[in-house]
């Protein structure tokens, strides 16, 4: 009888943390939910006019559209900003491999980013060259100061060698 | 069916054909694995990189060789005198013909890779000696009946090679998935860590829920399954950390500091991690099979594996969702933040598992004392009124080896060792009877008696 509750109060146990693991992931559904919020579509689409190799000294984007980068080339993305309604608070970000943010503009009106089109991937703080792996461009619709959209997309691949 | 003294009654279950109905299970579980790793095996080559795709192919090859060389090694053991050998060289062959045609598999993919050939090497050989730590560590937790070590590394291999396969073209279409539609950030990291979470415990949980149904005889409760569990764990942590650290040498030796991120890995999986990541993880769903395997109502069974399931899914996800929320200072003061998040992100999970094993370490002790005296009672002569105080604690058996090592050397110390262990197991199957958890008949118990008679004679004879 003994050994009867004592296998219970294993069992017991094991139910509560459980229960606790439920908490767990039901905080992270929330937190999901939270940052991934449905009903959020407009249906605006922006153009990413193309991902090109870049000079940092003139600021002038060099060639043609491409989707493939070598660790020292340096590389930005053009936006076109017209045809996005001005009421929307929008910013453009570059993430790197490990979800780092490398580049950006915003976030403000499409108006008032209509200058800033061209945004450049920065080399981060302390290495020589762009880390290896694939780099994701977004423009990103804000509300209350958090990205819940993303308008457009392009991601490209920088080799390891 | 035998029709002698023992079978009254015939068998401690009354259900003795529950044991085909759980091997029935598992080979339908088995059956699954083999079509997943196939269908991922082939997905992978016709979408992945050429070369990964490839190396995947012929890795399923090795991975079939390793699974049917590990069933039919450890089967060996259940089989007469006679035939075992013969099964055990079967066995060893195929054992070698995978790790062969693996190594080749790794040996191919390592050579296209940046890192080299001897980054990876030196990779692997730098996380052996922490790893076949850890195992030493878990496999010891069960101060009363140790595990094999053939299944506490056939659970560590299944976590390096058939786990790690597993899972690939699951995460690697969830994360192309998730990376095209969502928005990046913390609900991208959420995603990518329920992804984690779900498939790589899941893949993890097979292992441990195959040597439940299979080698019942030696997953007899939360300690065992706790074992088991940590040591799917290790190995998969493992492969994980080879991958990483050849990884992340990859993408900083061109900036001068290779060495010191892949340094970095390893001494965030294999010291400080080792215990507190994948082992803790896995060794939870362990623990929910091995209070299951104990429970008499299929209800609770059902539940206590879920349980075990969910605690393992919920802490794999915590880590990995949450752990951008602790970042590390570039500072001196980081390194102190580096074992503080740890310690406070999985320390509650590693402690928890820690509270389940010492309570089922103490109720096993506690059962299996009862049982000893119980059979030193009933005069058969397997075990000794005078030996059950010494049987029933760890300390006072090793006093008892170290007497037969002063005695008569290494051989003497063996001998008694044999001794006391059968002893345990003829106690661990006379408390499973008694629980009625045993599908085996009387006679088995009988056996082992017998075996531990046969042992004492060996033992006290020069």
């Amino acid at each position: 009888m003994l050994q009867y509750d004592q296998l219970q109060t294993l069992y017991r146990t094991l139910l509560v943390f459980a229960t606790v693991a439920m908490v767990i992931l039901a905080v992270g559904l929330v937190e999901f939910v939270y940052f991934e919020p449905p009903g959020q579509v407009t249906g605006v689409k922006a153009r990413i006019v193309g991902v090109f190799e870049y000079d940092p000294a003139t600021g002038q984007l060099i060639d043609g559209d491409r989707s493939t980068f070598s660790r020292n080339q340096e590389f930005a993305a053009e936006v076109s900003w017209a045809g996005l309604p001005d009421n929307l608070s929008v910013d453009a970000r570059w993430y790197d491999t490990f979800g780092n943010i490398v580049g950006r503009v915003g976030p403000s009106t499409p108006a008032e980013l209509g200058p800033q089109s061209i945004v450049p991937v920065t080399v981060p703080q302390g290495l020589h060259h762009n880390l290896p792996g694939h780099y994701t461009f977004v423009v990103e619709r804000l509300k209350d100061g958090l990205p819940v959209e993303v308008l457009a997309r392009r991601i490209v691949l920088v080799e390891r060698s | 069916m035998s029709t002698g003294p023992y079978t009254t009654p015939p068998a401690a279950n009354p259900h003795p054909r529950l044991r085909p109905g759980r091997y029935g299970i598992a080979a339908a579980i088995a059956a699954v694995v083999v079509l997943a790793l196939i269908a991922s095996s082939l997905l992978n080559y016709v979408y992945l990189d050429t070369i990964p795709g490839r190396t995947s192919l012929y890795g399923l090859l090795a991975v079939a060789l390793i699974a049917l060389g590990t069933y039919i090694g450890v089967r060996a053991f259940t089989r007469d005198r006679a035939s075992r050998r013969k099964h055990l060289i079967r066995a060893g062959v195929l054992l070698g013909m995978g790790v062969l045609l693996w190594l080749l598999v790794v040996d191919v993919f390592v050579f296209t890779q940046a890192a080299g050939p001897q980054v990876a090497a030196i990779c692997a050989l730098a996380c052996l000696p922490t790893t076949a730590f850890g195992l030493l560590v878990v496999r010891r937790m069960d101060r009363n009946e140790k595990e094999p070590w053939r299944l506490v590394l056939v659970a560590a291999a299944w976590g390096a090679i058939v786990a790690t396969s597993l899972v690939i073209w699951g995460e690697s279409l969830w994360e192309a998935t998730a990376v095209r539609t969502l928005v990046p950030g913390p609900g991208l990291d959420a995603s990518s860590a329920f992804s984690a979470g779900l498939l790589e415990e899941l893949a993890k949980g097979l292992a441990v829920v195959l040597l439940f149904l299979v080698m019942r005889n030696d997953f007899d409760d939360v300690v065992d399954g706790i074992v088991y569990g940590a040591a799917v764990g290790l190995g998969f942590n493992f492969m994980e950390s080879v991958t990483y650290m050849t990884n992340l040498y990859a993408i900083f030796s061109p900036e001068g500091f290779g060495w010191y991120a892949a340094g970095f890995q390893w001494y965030a999986r294999q010291v400080l991690g080792l215990f507190f990541g994948h082992a803790t993880y896995t060794a939870f769903i362990g623990a929910g099979l091995g209070v299951a395997r104990q429970l008499s109502s299929t209800r609770q069974k059902a539940f206590a594996i879920l349980s075990g399931f969910l605690i393992a899914i919920a802490g794999h996800f915590s880590w990995d969702a949450w752990l951008t929320f602790f970042p590390i200072d570039n500072t001196l003061f980081g390194l102190v933040e580096i074992h503080l998040r740890t310690l406070i992100m999985t320390g509650p999970f590693t402690f928890a598992l820690i509270a389940l094993l010492l309570f089922g370490i103490r109720y096993e002790a506690m059962a299996l004392a009862d049982q000893l005296r119980k059979e030193a009672g009933t005069g058969s002569g397997a075990i000794l009124p005078e030996e059950v105080p010494i049987l029933a604690s760890p300390w006072q058996r090793f006093k008892q080896r170290l007497r037969a090592f002063q005695r008569g050397g290494f051989r003497a110390y063996f001998k008694v060792a044999r001794l006391q262990s059968a002893q345990l197991d003829l106690a661990m199957e006379r408390w499973h009877r008694e629980r009625r958890e045993i599908d085996e008949p009387l006679e088995a118990e009988d056996a082992l008696r017998q075996k531990v008679i046969e042992l004492r004679h060996w033992v006290v004879s020069p």
